[in-house]
């Protein structure tokens, strides 16, 4: 046995557990998921049902679905927004616990420790705060008084509703991404700030010229999970919010904060329509394929190599 | 010495991955050798979880089979319907679970166990029957109204029997309503129509529409608006209702707040009204509420309706697929015919039983009042569940919890109910 061959045979074994268990829980489910989209399978014990092919049907239905329509589009906005949050607040950090302070270690430790807890009971802390610690914020200081009005409960209102999952996502995510800003701020050469520094740029064009061009690399990795985590939130959603306050659109009630992926949830198991939101759940993962593929290669194209 | 190394490691490694495989196999084998069954059930009354886990550990030392008791539901974010469908898939099954009607019955049909000429069927007359076969075993009588605080009333000189249409409700809750500072109450109401609270409102109060001062077993109100037919009437009337409610909540509570927000407010005197049903007992008792409390009827109507809605709500099947349906079997009849399984139900559980061969008392004041209204012939049907589950959380729930917020006017309530009877 060649050193080449005994490498090899090592490889697959140390590779087989992992690669059986990606095999099981992953690419068999996905594709039993995308067959069962083209029927009309319901996974409920109802009588003298025959699994039938019906074509496109469930996924034409899915776009004919107000509720679908809806979370698809808050989920588009919500994502946006939720990017762009994440990531001026994580780059802000990772500049702030870079810079030459005392107790930075400490600041990192305690930015990154929201990320640690889970989704769910992080909606279910927030929910608390938004619904009774706030507005006893306005008891106890005068100017804040309106915060007591129910009126202005934050949870009680689309709009500040969704804000409010942007606040939770932020403070879960951010201290991650800040993580891997920090990683790469600390690998640009101070040579180059020092050299730009003699030559007169000023903090911001040191910034603007030298730093973010030298860090690209992560900005396209932080844009890929920042996406991705966004697209796909759902614990947050269903603790924080359960989907409401309601809403109308298209001339229907519905729910106002749901994401995508509650709605295909409730789809699924509320609405019993398992192949409509197998369906849906095939959508969401071509549409998050193609966006994240653009973001990746507009983001590839700004990186330089040193 | 690389080499070795290498070797042991690849072995250590597949002698993990033989070794879990084994492992799997491990606790079949020591079931068989104990030889009795086990009986998995799930329930979903999250508040009476601790008393029927301690029940199943003692039914479970009593007759040696295995007892797994499962919870689910209140306001947790998934439903007993969930849940069972995700059980179902993965080929889980609970041996004895939940349905609560004949929309549940259809979804599960084709699993759900004949239980004709059992012991139990003997003894109760509300048992879930579908063709003649009796299918479900009602868990426990329970009733919703108006839950009032005696005391509070009695210091506003308002009588609860008065509480029977729409009027005297609307005159009670004004007065309420300028004494709260003397009662000490945020609200006169403790009404929740939030996210996560749509079975109050979509279920329970939507059932004063259904049922209310109709006679017992009467479904012509469901059926009309089943068939699309909206009496524009009981309609305009019930959304007067609805408006009232919503208009004497605590708005915190009403657009915001979960069953613990909602029923804590009654249990602690903040409120002196609350919608729910007598299943709140344990909750009063886990709150110290000493006060006297009582059901009065909906005022969804201006006629009176001297009457709460009253019914065996939900009924535990057994599934036939089980390899334990003889144990599953045991476990039910044990809960009528011995005195620990009566003693769950009744004081325990402090449900209000549903066999004539029990003769415990709940101690809860709001489960008695049920057992009263009962006793004189004062109930109505329970016609929501003639609905879908969808039907009613997706599609009416929003437009309650939108008149809730104000969004919309009593008006645009009106039009978007009888248009979602219309176009369901």
């Amino acid at each position: 046995m060649t050193d080449k061959q005994e490498n090899r045979i090592v490889f697959w074994v140390f590779l087989s557990p992992i690669l059986f268990a990606f095999l099981m829980v992953v690419v068999i489910p996905f594709f039993i998921g995308a067959f069962y989209s083209f029927t009309n399978w319901s996974s409920a014990a109802r009588a003298n049902e025959v699994l039938e092919f019906v074509g496109f049907k469930n996924f034409t239905d899915s776009f004919k679905d107000p509720s679908f329509n809806y979370s698809f589009i808050l989920t588009v906005v919500y994502t946006v927004l939720n990017m762009v949050a994440i990531n001026i607040t994580a780059f802000l950090l990772a500049v702030f616990v870079t810079s030459k302070l005392k107790f930075r270690n400490i600041y990192r430790v305690g930015f990154f420790i929201p990320n640690l807890i889970g989704g769910l009971i992080l909606g279910y802390i927030w929910q608390f705060i938004f619904n009774n610690a706030i507005p006893s914020l306005g008891d106890l200081i005068p100017a804040f008084s309106f915060l007591t009005d129910p009126k202005n409960l934050i949870l009680a209102n689309r709009n500040s509703a969704v804000l409010a999952l942007i606040v939770v996502g932020t403070w879960q995510y951010a201290g991650y991404i800040m993580m891997i800003y920090v990683a790469a701020l600390e690998s640009v050469p101070a040579e180059l700030h020092e050299a730009a520094r003699i030559d007169g740029a000023s903090t911001a064009e040191r910034i603007r010229h030298i730093t973010v061009p030298m860090i690209a690399q992560a900005f396209t990795i932080t844009m890929f999970l920042t996406l991705v985590q966004s697209f796909k939130q759902f614990d947050v959603n269903v603790s924080l919010t359960a989907g409401g306050p309601s809403t109308m659109f298209m001339g229907k009630p519905l729910f106002g904060t749901e994401l995508l992926a509650l709605n295909i949830y409730n789809t699924a198991f509320v609405k019993l329509q398992m192949a409509m939101a197998q369906a849906q759940a095939v959508i969401f993962f071509l549409v998050l394929i193609v966006i994240s593929l653009v973001q990746v290669s507009i983001n590839k194209k700004k990186e330089v190599e040193m | 010495m690389k080499r070795i190394l290498t070797v042991l490691l690849t072995l250590s490694v597949l002698a993990a991955l033989v070794g879990c495989s084994k492992k799997a196999d491990a606790p079949k084998a020591a079931e068989e050798v104990k030889g009795g069954g086990s009986v998995t059930l799930v329930q979903n009354k999250p508040e009476i979880d601790p008393q029927l886990q301690a029940y199943g550990a003692l039914w479970a030392e009593k007759t040696g089979h295995e007892a797994i008791m499962k919870s689910v539901g209140g306001s947790s974010s998934i439903t007993l319907g969930q849940q069972l469908r995700a059980d179902y898939a993965a080929g889980e099954m609970p041996d004895i679970f939940i349905i609560a009607g004949i929309e549940d019955y259809k979804e599960w049909e084709s699993i759900i166990l004949d239980m004709s000429g059992e012991p139990w069927t003997k003894e109760t007359s509300v048992a879930f029957t579908v063709d003649g076969k009796t299918v479900g075993f009602p868990v426990a009588v329970e009733g919703w109204g108006m839950a009032y605080n005696k005391d509070m009333l009695d210091k506003a000189g308002i009588d609860p029997a008065s509480l029977t249409n729409y009027d005297a409700y609307k005159a009670a809750f004004e007065k309420l309503d300028g004494m709260k500072e003397e009662l000490g109450v945020d609200s006169v109401v403790s009404m929740a129509a939030g996210p996560e609270m749509g079975w109050v409102t979509a279920h329970h109060n939507f059932n004063s529409l259904l049922s209310n001062g109709l006679p017992y077993g009467d479904q012509s109100a469901a059926q009309d608006l089943l068939d699309g037919k909206v009496d524009a009437k009981r309609l305009g009337e019930y959304a007067d209702w609805v408006e009232l409610l919503f208009m004497y909540a605590d708005p915190a509570v009403l657009t915001t707040g979960n069953y613990d927000s909602q029923v804590g407010a009654f249990a602690t005197s903040k409120a002196v009204f609350l919608h729910q049903g007598n299943w709140t007992d344990p909750n009063m008792a886990q709150a110290n509420a000493t006060f006297k409390m009582g059901f009065a009827p909906h005022g969804s109507m201006k006629a009176d309706t001297e009457g709460i809605f009253v019914s065996a709500p939900s009924f535990y099947v057994i599934n036939k697929d089980s390899k334990n349906v003889e144990a599953a079997k045991q476990f039910l009849n044990d809960m009528v015919f011995t005195a620990e399984g009566q003693n769950f139900m009744v004081n325990e559980a402090g449900m209000i039983p549903a066999y004539a061969n029990v003769n415990l008392n709940p101690a809860g004041q709001l489960s008695k009042s049920v057992q009263e209204w009962s006793a004189k012939g004062g109930v109505y049907s329970w016609n929501q569940y003639l609905f879908s589950g969808d039907f009613r959380d997706q599609t009416l729930a929003p437009i309650y919890n939108q008149f809730a917020n104000g969004a919309i006017d009593k008006a645009q309530f009106v039009q978007l109910m009888t248009e979602a009877f219309q176009n369901r």
